[in-house]
């Protein structure tokens, strides 16, 4: 791109137009290449941690020095002319704006997955309540696999007990924590964040429920259905009792009828039975 | 022979007979009874004219006791409580100013810029009126939003409990107490306190615009009730909204502030005097009940369009837009109180109390060959909202008939409440349709037997509060429901909520109906896509709205407004063409069965109202055979004595009195002079204007028309009015308080046009003359709208004491 914007710089020479060309200055190109390679790498990291999602904990460190990088060219200027200043030629000066887009492109993905809520404040590395997470979460998972290598053998896909036995600890710890944590990023909602907690944890919480509740099939509440049936029938059969007695017992009640003061009244009547027949 | 002047007791009747040489001829006549009346049906000679002319003032009571004894029914005629009957308990508005000498000397008295005041205090009753409703509706959106809140968390922490460790046996058994318990306090308010606050309120103040007075409609304490009513109701978990009651609630506010003081709390701020009167209030209630609507739905022009469909046979422009004004200020009062306490201040994103949330994706558009099943679902909405009405109706016929008593009713409305929760249980229960969730979409996810991370879809139909609930119909992604789940759930709510509807609790049956058809809306949606193989167009939340219209427009009918409101809550106006449609459809297939809900309400309360106009085949029927006959008259100057035993005269509890021309001796016969009020002569007697007291100079001043408008709306009772047996011998003069200049028909004016006069006009009082001027009869509004079209042609309804 660069040899094509010297030649075409040449052939618009040659062409007798003036000097000042749609040529970055060294320092923007530096920026700009800068910026290149930022979000080449970035792009890498968020593809490589897409399944399961790691982005947050993988990439945190691209995204900084890529917000940094554009920071520097939007603040830059250059120091020929007030009116060539990297910011406008590197952002503003074309219809497509790729730089903008790209930088966009990131920074709603970064919302999107909710990153800032599982970094420090100062978005260096994962904050303790996270890193305590994804431990737990480790935990959970050399359990399960622990467990299930001892009964590799026999494949039946409901002789999971061991690990249900085993690893409930562990795994009621993990739950538990994961919803304190959503209690308290709800209670700090204020905050600019959304309900949603960090795509990385979200992630490794479905996981581990999938695993639990549907592979190993562990959570099996105990459903009461007899006493839920009496108690219903019970409540339902009320109102037949009320509406019964109420009609039995209940005195209807009985409007008087006014005589209107009229004359002929007969005499209206058959005009209305006229209407009839 | 007698004149219409004299005032004739039964004891003088003997000699007045002698002075008549028709005695015998006349008698039967008055009773109906005998040959001469019947026969003589249509060709009146002149001297029969003027017998009941003469029978017109024979003391009333004695006149009803004669025709009990002659009659062979003599008891009081009992029936069952059905839908042909008109209520005594309901009086008519004085729509028509009483243009009498007082009157007139203020209006003169009254210069133009003085008007120009009264204008700007319209304007500022109005934004007062709008800012309250407002606030009323943000209160009453808040501490709903609260307690249910509260609620459900309790419930649901409770299930999650012993889904675990078993006996959720005890989690149905909290919440059904929890919902009776909450049911019983506002049934209790409702039915010991104020009965008027019971239901949608809506009917009522149909009722109120068309001219009818409902007692305590528009009092305070009936506002205060009604607020608190609709916010435990909905608390407590019934299949009912908050946005009906809305209304009411702008309808009573409008009513107290225009008046400038309340009875109930016995205050009066001393300001907008001048709009102590019906006239005044009715157009203030008006603009209430647009404010309500408006705050209710985030509909300004439909509250405008509601309050014109309702009340429109008074209407001119310069009210209407004072009524949109206070629309406007009412829901943007809400907005931003709302705005405000939901953390974003300036953002002005709850603009009613329901929201259906944001219309205007690409997959939300319709196309063309949408519209023939947009019909079809308006054809379903009709058939549907025909079967609730039906039930309703038996339902409600029942209730009046044996469930009467306030207890009852109470112990209804818990049963009610219970029930409804055990139900939502069973289904909740029994449902195996798990969705995952998807951050915080749900408020209450309730995971029950679901897998973790995975919540009940059936719970957040019925475990949430049905506005909530509606929105998630509308606009959840497809797939978040399974058919089976919608289509229990819409077996399930269209009982409850038919159940539901007409409890003695305040509630409101529009968001019942919406939820009801958005259910099976968006399972038609699901299926249609099932059908065509998923085409991009079947977005389920699209039909989700469209069965919401169809339902809500086959139970209440209502069509011009509901259009609007509905295209201003989804605040999308290409919706605009296919929910008219809809509407329209649903209209045409439900008239075909029964008749609004409303409309079905108002009938089984007896009330009479007046509808657009008179029934079609009508016309042979004339002012003659309408009209009730005798009229008790007063003289223009009335012994007191007379005017007491007249007013407390409990079996003719009449209002209107017209007076006569008062030469007591002559023969001559002496016709209408003007028409005096009840309330009026209460006023009279209670400053004991009697002539002989002015001639003694004891009067201190003249009475003036703030006199009258400090006893309005409540006149005192005649019984609270002692008038000594002096007094009674004293003469009171009528003519200056008299309406001199009352609105009289001929006896042969046909029907229609008599109901066209008095429903235009908004009459109380409609006397029917003869041409010379003598009075004959009286038609008021029990007399009209005793005709009715029934199945098999006109009917006409009997007058009964309720």
């Amino acid at each position: 791109a660069l040899e094509l914007a010297q030649e075409l710089a040449e052939e618009l020479w040659g062409a007798g137009l003036p000097g000042d060309l749609p040529e970055l200055e060294p320092e923007c190109r530096s920026l700009l290449a800068a910026f290149a390679e930022g979000s080449a790498a970035l792009t890498g990291c968020l593809g490589r941690r897409a399944r399961p999602v790691r982005l947050c904990q993988g990439c945190h460190g691209h995204y900084r020095r890529l917000l940094a990088q554009y920071g520097s060219i939007t603040r830059a200027v250059g120091n020929s002319s007030e009116s060539h200043n990297c910011a406008k030629s590197i952002l503003t000066s074309d219809r497509l704006q790729i730089v903008v887009t790209l930088s966009e492109f990131f920074n709603e993905t970064w919302e999107a997955a909710n990153c800032a809520n599982c970094l420090k404040n100062n978005s260096e590395g994962l904050s303790n309540s996270t890193e305590e997470f994804l431990d737990l979460f480790n935990r959970s998972l050399i359990c399960f696999e622990h467990n299930l290598q001892g009964q590799a053998i026999d494949l039946s896909p409901s002789n999971y007990t061991e690990v249900c036995k085993n690893c409930n600890e562990t795994y009621t710890m993990l739950n538990d924590l994961y919803n304190h944590l959503q209690r308290m990023n709800r209670q700090g909602g204020e905050s600019g964040h959304s309900a949603h907690l960090c795509i990385d944890v979200e992630d490794a919480m479905n996981i581990t429920r999938k695993l639990w509740s549907r592979t190993f099939n562990c959570s099996l509440p105990c459903s009461d259905t007899v006493p839920v049936i009496a108690v219903s029938s019970f409540i339902l059969f009320l109102p037949i009792v009320f509406y019964l007695s109420s009609f039995l017992h209940s005195k209807q009640k009985k409007r008087i009828l006014i005589l209107p003061k009229r004359i002929q009244s007969n005499a209206s009547l058959v005009n209305i039975q006229e209407k009839y027949s | 022979m007698a004149n219409v002047a004299k005032k004739v007791s039964w004891s003088g009747r003997d000699r007045d007979d002698d002075e008549d040489g028709r005695a015998g001829e006349t008698t039967p006549l008055l009773n109906g009874t005998g040959p001469g009346a019947a026969g003589s049906a249509r060709q009146l000679t002149p001297s029969s004219f003027l017998r009941i002319g003469q029978l017109s003032n024979v003391d009333l009571n004695e006149d009803i006791h004669e025709l009990e004894t002659e009659l062979p029914r003599q008891r009081p005629n009992e029936i069952p409580h059905n839908e042909k009957l008109l209520s005594l308990k309901y009086e008519s508005l004085d729509y028509d100013n009483s243009e009498n000498q007082l009157f007139l000397e203020e209006e003169r008295r009254i210069n133009h810029a003085a008007f120009r005041t009264v204008e700007i205090k319209r304007w500022v009753i109005c934004a007062m009126i709008g800012i309250l409703t407002g606030l009323v509706a943000c209160f009453i959106d808040i501490v709903v939003e609260n307690l249910a809140g509260l609620k459900y968390r309790v419930v649901k922490d409770n299930i999650d409990k012993f889904t675990a460790k078993g006996g959720l046996s005890f989690s149905l058994l909290l919440w059904a107490t929890l919902n009776a318990s909450v049911v019983m306090v506002g049934s209790v308010i409702v039915a010991f306190i104020e009965p008027v606050a019971a239901g949608s309120g809506i009917p009522q103040i149909k009722c109120y615009l068309n001219g009818v007075k409902i007692p305590h409609v528009v009092r305070l304490k009936t506002l205060v009730i009604k607020v608190c009513g609709v916010i435990l109701s909905v608390v407590g978990g019934l299949a009912v909204g908050k946005e009906g009651p809305m209304i009411h609630s702008g309808s009573v506010i409008a009513a107290g502030i225009s008046q400038g003081r309340s009875t109930s709390l016995k205050r009066d701020f001393k300001i907008f005097e001048y709009f102590r009167r019906d006239t005044e209030k009715r157009d203030f209630v008006s603009a209430g009940a647009a404010a309500g609507v408006s705050a209710a739905f985030g509909a300004p022009v439909g509250g405008v369009l509601f309050s014109l469909e309702e009340g429109a046979s008074f209407w001119n422009q310069f009210l209407t837009w004072r009524i949109f004004f206070a629309s406007m200020i009412s829901t943007f009062t809400l907005n931003s109180v709302l705005s405000v306490y939901h953390g974003n201040a300036w953002d002005l994103s709850s603009p009613g109390l329901i929201n259906f949330g944001r219309f205007d994706s690409e997959k939300m558009e319709y196309t063309i060959q949408e519209i023939p099943i947009f019909i079809f679902m308006g054809v379903v909405g009709g058939i549907l909202g025909a079967l609730f009405n039906a039930l309703n109706y038996w339902l409600t016929m029942f209730r009046i008939r044996y469930i009467h008593r306030p207890c009852l009713q109470v112990v209804e409305a818990m049963l009610v409440a219970a029930v409804t929760a055990t139900v939502g249980f069973v289904m909740i229960y029994y449902s195996r349709d798990c969705q995952p969730i998807q951050g915080s979409s749900v408020a209450y996810p309730l995971q029950l037997f679901c897998a973790d991370g995975e919540y009940n879809s059936m719970a957040t139909a019925f475990f949430n509060t049905p506005e909530k609930s509606v929105v998630n119909l509308f606009h959840d992604p497809p797939g978040s429901y399974n058919p089976m789940t919608l289509g229990m759930f819409t077996l399930v709510y269209f009982f409850l909520a038919c159940w539901t509807y007409g409890l003695t609790v305040s509630a409101g049956v529009f968001i019942p109906s919406l939820l009801i058809g958005a259910a099976w809306g968006r399972l038609f949606g699901i299926s249609l896509s099932y059908l065509t193989k998923g085409s991009i167009w079947a977005d389920p939340g699209k039909y989700a709205l469209m069965g919401a219209a169809a339902q809500l427009g086959g139970i209440v009918r209502m069509t011009l407004s509901l259009t609007v409101i509905m295209m201003e809550a989804t605040g999308n106006v290409t919706y605009g063409f296919p929910i008219m449609l809809v509407l329209m459809t649903a209209k045409i297939v439900g008239d075909y069965f029964v008749e609004g809900l409303y409309d079905m309400h108002i009938q089984l309360q007896s009330v009479p109202f007046l509808h657009w106009e008179a029934p079609v085949t009508s016309h042979s029927l004339t002012a003659r055979e309408v009209m009730s006959t005798p009229v008790t008259c007063l003289r223009r100057i009335e012994r007191v004595g007379t005017v007491v035993d007249i007013l407390s005269d409990t079996s003719s509890n009449h209002n209107g009195f017209p007076v006569v021309e008062s030469n007591p001796d002559t023969t001559q016969v002496a016709g209408l002079r003007g028409l005096i009020l009840r309330s009026q002569l209460i006023v009279l007697l209670k400053h004991k204007v009697f002539v002989e007291r002015a001639n003694l100079n004891l009067v201190q001043r003249r009475l003036k028309l703030k006199d009258f408008r400090d006893a309005y709306p409540r006149f005192p009772p005649i019984q609270s009015i002692h008038v000594s047996q002096d007094e009674r011998e004293c003469m009171i003069d009528l003519s200056e308080f008299m309406n001199p200049s009352p609105y009289t028909v001929p006896q042969e004016a046909s029907l229609p046009r008599v109901f066209k006069l008095f429903r235009a006009l908004g009459l109380r009082h409609l006397v029917v003359v003869d041409n010379r001027n003598e009075v004959v009869g009286m038609v008021t509004r029990k007399d009209l709208a005793r005709y009715r079209l029934g199945k098999e042609g006109l009917e006409e309804l009997s007058l009964a004491q309720t």
